[in-house]
């Protein structure tokens, strides 16, 4: 029961939170100089402008344009975008896979690459070259800013014909190869920053992990070493990972919109970024809305990710 | 707080990264005084001429000293985020600690408020605030703010708590102590680490967002020079005068990367498992 009463209390938590992203992000929407009817019509007699606000519902009183706004969100209703008139939802529809994809790969690189790097290091111990060289990496990886990395990258890859194509994206289903040649570049560029966050916890949580007392006890049960990390020490080590990597992850869905301007991807982020510059401020609020949505449900998942891997939360759950 | 510095400055990577500081601030600061030209002054060697001795990061477009504007970009991106994160991380921290100490409920209200806002991505953020306030010094001040202050919040209110309900704090509160002099002499010295530490990582991400910002055009807007911008601008002639954007980069990478150091640096200093 109590375990019910907790899960409940997390998850009602996570829909507060996207209650207020959503009260900040309509408040913020309707905050911007230039209302929806001057977008719709620029240059219309005022009696058509009213006429058209009416239709809208946009000269009801700003709470319950909230709550009709917030209803047919729920209903999975994004309303129509104020430039094509197309359902916003459609928009995103073909958008969202292509950052989704670009994310996942990102994050992929990063734990593959930033785990066994990580890791490494913290078993090293506290030798002081290895830790010079650690916080170099990670000192590195998170501070050359990312367009600064892919504006690097278009130089190489457009002076040199390397293989990897900058600027053509070219779906999965129509040419594999093509595809993945495009896809290589912008998901390097995004993991740089993630490689060294999950590179420097992996290697703070293997220190850590090292000085339990399960760890001299695991050996003195005569396991040898390389049992000793493959069972205690990866495994406990990962469990601080997989809140970064989350956080990453949730972080990547708003974080394209430089990357895929570089490249010129057809993503979300791009999408987002061009609707805010052509005041299509349904594309807007529903975009952001999209990006928070996804972050807070990623924060719920590891929780759960949590209680997979360390059986003590269940029990701190449970009790 | 002697011993601290002294520690401090016996990190070699902390050194490094305060000399690489020192070296960009004040030649920024004193900038007007060398001989490499003033940011904007037109024709001051040939156009689009490579980095050489006479022009160290070379030429722009219309004979502009590189150097110049990159010394004046990093000067002024530097200035911007250190005064926006000095404002609101202070004022933040300041809220973390009496709302966590004060009573749950004020405890839950702000962690609530830095949830929602730690969920909104930093750069549709940043378009958000400006579509609102156009684009500025002040909206770029208001976007560094608001995507640095939950963190902020979070990792005070953090520290707080853990502080908060040890002996000494419980005595403080039975003898008596007012609630201000509790979170001032109690409670603020143990975690004013915490809050450096933060400050500094708040700085250096606010300088990446600054540029990122003025990279798509919706920063700070000319007259004030920006690293950001000069990075777009000399995308334009990457093809044939790449070191307009590469240098700018690098020059902004080295001052996050030495920032971020010697926040690295701090952290180390109060971290038991680094010192052993």
């Amino acid at each position: 029961m109590n375990k019910l009463v907790t899960f409940a209390l997390r998850r009602g938590g996570a829909a507060l939170t996207l209650l207020g992203v959503s009260v900040v992000v309509f408040a913020a929407i309707h905050m911007i100089p230039g209302s929806f009817e001057e977008v719709l019509v620029p240059r219309g007699t005022p009696e058509f402008r009213q006429a058209v606000a009416e239709r809208l519902g946009l000269d009801q009183p700003l709470p319950i344009q909230y709550l009709t706004w917030l209803g047919n969100l729920l209903q999975g209703d994004f309303g129509l975008s104020l430039v094509t008139s197309q359902p916003v939802w459609a928009e995103f529809s073909h958008r969202l896979p292509v950052t989704i994809e670009i994310a996942l790969t990102a994050t992929m690189l990063s734990i593959v690459i930033g785990m066994p790097v990580g890791i490494a290091a913290g078993l090293s111990g506290g030798r002081r070259d290895v830790a010079t060289a650690s916080r170099l990496f990670s000192g590195f990886t998170l501070s050359v800013p990312d367009f600064v990395i892919a504006g690097f990258f278009v130089y190489i890859f457009s002076k040199y014909a390397l293989g990897l194509t900058i600027g053509n994206w070219v779906p999965l289903a129509v040419d594999p190869v093509a595809h993945l040649r495009g896809l290589v570049l912008p998901a390097v560029t995004l993991s740089v920053p993630g490689i060294g966050i999950v590179a420097a916890t992996a290697r703070h949580a293997t220190r850590a992990v090292l000085q339990q007392d399960y760890i001299v006890a695991a050996q003195l049960r005569g396991r040898s070493w390389r049992q000793v990390v493959m069972r205690h020490v990866i495994r406990n080590a990962s469990i601080p990972v997989v809140t970064v990597v989350s956080i990453f992850l949730g972080y990547l869905l708003g974080g394209t919109i430089l990357v895929e301007m570089l490249y010129s991807i057809p993503g979300f982020g791009r999408y987002l970024f061009l609707g805010i510059q052509s005041r299509d401020y349904t594309v807007v609020q529903s975009g952001v809305m999209i990006a928070a949505a996804f972050f807070i449900l990623l924060n719920m998942l590891t929780d759960i990710a949590y209680a997979w891997i360390d059986p003590r939360m269940r029990q701190q759950e449970s009790a | 707080m002697r011993p601290l510095f002294a520690n401090l400055f016996r990190d070699r990577l902390v050194l490094l990264a305060v000399a690489i500081l020192v070296v960009l601030l004040l030649s920024a600061v004193f900038a007007p005084l060398l001989p490499i030209g003033r940011p904007d002054q037109i024709g001051f060697g040939p156009r689009l001429s490579p980095p050489d001795l006479a022009n160290l990061f070379g030429t722009d477009q219309l004979g502009r000293s590189v150097l110049a504007r990159v010394l004046q970009g990093v000067q002024s991106t530097t200035l911007l985020s250190t005064i926006a994160v000095l404002i609101s991380g202070l004022i933040s921290a300041m809220v973390a600690m009496m709302s966590a100490y004060y009573s749950p409920v004020s405890d839950e209200v702000f962690s609530r408020i830095s949830d929602v806002m730690f969920s909104f991505p930093p750069i549709l953020c940043g378009i958000l605030v400006v579509a609102v306030l156009s684009p500025g010094t002040v909206s770029a001040m208001a976007v560094i703010s608001l995507v640095t202050f939950p963190t902020m919040l979070r990792v005070v209110r953090a520290a707080t708590l853990g502080i908060m309900k040890l002996d000494f704090v419980v005595v403080a509160e039975i003898s008596g102590v007012s609630f201000l002099r509790r979170v001032f002499t109690h409670i603020l010295p143990n975690v004013s680490s915490v809050i450096a530490v933060q400050l500094i990582y708040s700085i250096s991400f606010g300088m990446i967002l600054e540029s990122a910002m003025s990279f798509l055009g919706i920063g700070v807007q000319p007259p004030v020079a920006s690293l950001g911008t000069l990075i777009r601008d000399g995308m334009s002639y990457m093809e044939i005068a790449p070191w307009l954007t590469f240098s700018a980069g690098i020059v902004l990478s080295l001052a996050i990367l030495s920032i971020n150091l010697l926040g690295d640096g701090l952290k180390r200093l109060v971290d038991p498992l680094e010192r052993a």
